[in-house]
């Protein structure tokens, strides 16, 4: 992931700031409890996609 | 239009996207002529629906110093947008490596409905024959807006009313259903413009005619382009054989000089981002546009 592009991206939903997961290869919205995937290096930023963090999963 | 419907055509065009897509490249060199008139020195320019990433060769040319991020809702898309993006030079790897920094351009899967992009980061906003595709139109045109910079230029071109009016017409009183779907008349989009938050809207129209030697080439044609959807939710492929043969009928009247016309409607637009603080009373804003609506439905 470039970096000067993480600095861009926030989530798509509450426009907040995303955390990177480098080793899971995703993308963290702590607010919404959501985490978008990064795949083949290209962040997938659609609701849709993204997993629903588990209740018990620190962030 | 269903937007999974939609993503998954285009997920499925990926590959042979190029070869049928003159038009896309045609309207976005004649966008690009548009440019030229604009005083602005962009450091980051977002291309809104990039597809292949075509058009970003000749941004990359037109702003060689500006970052570029494509955004598409096809990853397939993207994949094929990423190999089109500026090489970084032998310098930019070396800093990369020594300082831990990026080179900027980019690729990411995103809905131009929901963007994940920082508010305020955007100088340039691009978008050619994309906004056809979204459910919403003034919702995402304040989604542009929001990661514009004040002063941010948006220019877009998207399909007209009269696109595929020959087949529109081929198709009536076929079986009582609309076939192609209805595309926005460019003064519609000038007014979602102005109600969500831009200024100086300047809006034109062009019709580009392709010929095709039967419907066949032209049906096959929308379908690589991932436009098959155009078609609405009654695909030819659900017609019946009797169906099929009179809309070809239907068609064949309209050959001219041994070819079989399709017109595309090309709206062009582009608009401005003003100093955002007007914006700062949401509610005001909301009634205004409910007024101008009700305003609209009676003249």
């Amino acid at each position: 992931m470039d970096s000067k592009l993480l600095e861009i991206l926030v989530c798509p939903l509450c426009k907040g700031p995303l955390l990177y997961r480098k080793e899971a290869q995703e993308l963290i919205c702590k607010a919404d409890r959501l985490a978008y995937p990064i795949r083949d290096g290209i962040p997938v930023m659609l609701e849709e996609e993204a997993r629903p963090l588990e209740a018990e999963e620190e962030v | 239009m269903n937007k999974m419907a939609i993503r998954q055509a285009f997920e499925r065009a990926a590959p042979a996207y190029d070869a049928a897509a003159f038009l896309q490249q045609e309207v976005a060199r004649r966008l690009d002529e548009r440019l030229e008139l604009m005083k602005i020195q962009p450091s980051l320019v977002v291309d809104a629906g990039c597809g292949t990433g075509y058009a970003l060769p000749g941004l990359h040319r037109r702003y060689p110093d500006a970052r570029l991020l494509g955004l598409d809702l096809a990853h397939a898309m993207t994949r094929l947008a990423r190999d089109r993006l500026p090489k970084p030079t032998a310098l930019a790897r070396m800093t990369r490596r020594l300082t831990g920094g990026g080179v900027g351009h980019g690729v990411v899967c995103a809905d131009l409905e929901r963007l994940p992009i920082t508010q305020d980061s955007t100088d340039l906003v691009w978008s050619s024959l994309t906004l056809q595709w979204v459910a919403d139109l003034e919702a995402t045109f304040r989604q542009v807006r929001g990661m514009l910079r004040p002063g941010g230029l948006f220019i877009f071109s998207t399909f007209g009313p009269d696109t595929l009016k020959e087949l529109r017409t081929a198709f009536q009183g076929l079986d009582g259903h609309d076939h192609v779907n209805r595309f926005a008349d460019m003064h519609d989009i000038g007014d979602q413009l102005v109600y969500a938050g831009f200024q100086h809207p300047v809006m034109e129209m062009e019709c580009l005619t392709l010929t095709y030697a039967h419907l066949k080439d032209l049906l096959h044609e929308l379908k690589a382009i991932g436009a098959h959807t155009v078609l609405g939710p009654r695909r030819t492929g659900l017609m019946g054989r009797e169906a099929w043969a009179r809309l070809e009928r239907n068609y064949e009247a309209l050959r001219h000089e041994g070819r079989l016309p399709a017109t595309y409607e090309i709206v062009y637009g582009h608009a401005w981002v003003g100093p955002k603080d007007r914006m700062a009373d949401g509610r005001k804003v909301i009634q205004l546009k409910m007024e101008r609506r009700k305003a609209g439905l009676e003249s």
